[in-house]
C-alpha cells in the first residue's frame, strides 16, 4: 500500500514536470512564431494604392505622342493612353492607335512606360510586384488581359503573401478597363 | 539496524539536495530566458514605435496643406504634391522649424523625389539627430503636379526618422 502510494506520488511529480516543460515550450514557440503583420500590410496596401493612383495620373510629356492626333498635347497614362489602348487593341504591324508615343502602339507604349515607372520605384526598393490590366468588353463576361502582366522577380501569385491596390476602373467606349497592382515581399 | 536507517536518510537527503539543485537550476534558466526575452521585446517595441513614427510622419507629409495639391475649395487630391508649393516649402519650414514644424516631424528628414518627366529632388524638412542609434525609412509613391506645365509627374516621398 505504502509502495503503491509512493509510486503514485512519483507519477504525479512526473506529470507535473511534463506539464511544466510543455508550457515552457509553448511559451517559447508563441514568441518565436509571433508575427505582427498589421503595419506591413497597411504599408504595402497603401504603397500599392498610391503607386497605381500616381501612375494613372502621370502625364506623358513626349511630344511624339500626338503626331497623328490633334487634341490634348499631354496625354495621361490612365484616361488617355490606356483608354486608347482599350479602343484599339490590335498591336500588330498594321494596328492603329491615336497616340503613337515613341512611334509605338499605345498598348505597347503604356506597358513599357508603366514597367519603367514601377521599376524606378518599387523595383529599386527590392519589392516584388505584379501589374495586371484587363478589359471587360460590352459582349464579354470574363475579363481579358489588355496586355501581358508586368512582373518583377516572378510577380505575386495567389500563393504568396500579397497585398493589392484594389481594382482601378476606367470606363471606356470599348468596355470597362480594370487595373490592379499586387505588392509582396 | 541503526546504520541502515542512517544510510537511507543520507540517500534521501542527497536525493532532496539533487532535486532542489535541479529546481533552482530550472528557476535560474527561467529568469535568464525571461530577461533575454524582455531585452528582445523592448528592442522590438522600440523598432515598432520608430516604424509607426515613420508612418505617421509620412501621413502628415501627404496631408500637409503646405504641400498637397489643392484647387480652390475643392477636396485635395490623393497622394499628390504641388511642385509650386514644394519649391517654397523648405523656406517656410526653416523659418518656423523650432516653434511649429519640429512638433510635427521631430527628428527626421523628408525628401520628395520626382522621377518622371524630369528627375529632381527637393528636401522638404531636415532635422538630423546627432548620434542616432537607429534610422527607419519609409517610401510612398506620389504624383507631382506642375500647374505651370499642366502636367503630373511621378515621384516618391522618402521619410527617414531617427531615434
Amino acid at each position: 500500500m505504502t509502495i503503491s502510494k509512493k509510486a503514485q506520488m512519483e507519477m504525479v511529480g512526473l506529470v507535473v514536470i511534463v506539464i511544466l516543460i510543455t508550457l515552457g515550450m509553448l511559451f517559447m514557440a508563441q514568441f518565436a512564431f509571433k508575427d505582427r503583420p498589421e503595419k506591413k500590410i497597411f504599408t504595402r496596401k497603401g504603397l500599392a494604392y498610391s503607386t497605381v493612383s500616381a501612375i494613372m495620373k502621370t502625364t506623358v510629356t513626349d511630344s511624339s505622342c500626338v503626331q497623328e492626333f490633334v487634341g490634348d498635347t499631354a496625354p495621361q497614362v490612365g484616361k488617355d493612353i490606356l483608354e486608347d489602348c482599350a479602343a484599339n487593341k490590335d498591336t500588330g504591324p498594321f494596328g492603329y492607335s491615336q497616340y503613337r508615343c515613341q512611334g509605338q502602339h499605345s498598348c505597347v507604349f503604356v506597358r513599357e512606360h508603366i514597367s519603367e515607372l514601377l521599376n524606378s520605384t518599387l523595383g529599386s526598393w527590392n519589392k516584388r510586384y505584379q501589374w495586371d490590366t484587363h478589359i471587360i468588353d460590352i459582349h464579354g463576361v470574363e475579363p481579358e488581359p489588355l496586355f501581358e502582366p508586368i512582373l518583377s522577380k516572378g510577380g505575386c501569385p495567389k500563393t504568396r503573401d500579397r497585398d493589392s491596390s484594389e481594382l482601378f476602373f476606367l470606363q471606356t467606349e470599348a468596355g470597362l478597363v480594370q487595373s490592379v497592382l499586387y505588392v509582396c515581399d | 539496524m541503526v546504520t541502515k536507517i542512517s544510510r537511507k536518510g543520507q540517500v534521501q537527503l542527497s536525493e532532496t539536495i539533487a532535486v532542489l539543485f535541479i529546481f533552482f537550476v530550472l528557476i535560474v534558466f527561467g529568469i535568464i530566458f525571461y530577461y533575454k526575452y524582455q531585452q528582445v521585446a523592448i528592442k522590438q517595441q522600440s523598432e515598432e514605435l520608430l516604424a509607426a513614427r515613420a508612418m505617421d510622419t509620412t501621413l502628415r507629409i501627404l496631408f500637409l496643406p503646405e504641400l498637397f495639391c489643392s484647387q480652390g475649395d475643392a477636396e485635395p487630391e490623393d497622394n499628390c504634391i504641388d511642385v509650386l508649393k514644394l519649391r517654397q516649402v523648405n523656406e517656410t519650414i526653416q523659418k518656423h522649424l523650432e516653434d511649429y514644424y519640429f512638433d510635427l516631424f521631430s527628428y527626421s528628414t523628408v525628401t520628395v523625389a520626382q522621377l518622371y518627366p524630369v528627375p529632381r529632388t527637393f528636401v522638404v524638412y531636415d532635422k538630423l539627430k546627432l548620434e542616432y542609434t537607429k534610422r527607419e525609412s519609409t517610401y510612398f509613391v506620389v504624383s507631382v503636379r506642375d500647374d505651370t506645365l499642366g502636367s503630373y509627374g511621378y515621384g516618391y516621398v522618402k521619410v527617414e526618422v531617427y531615434s
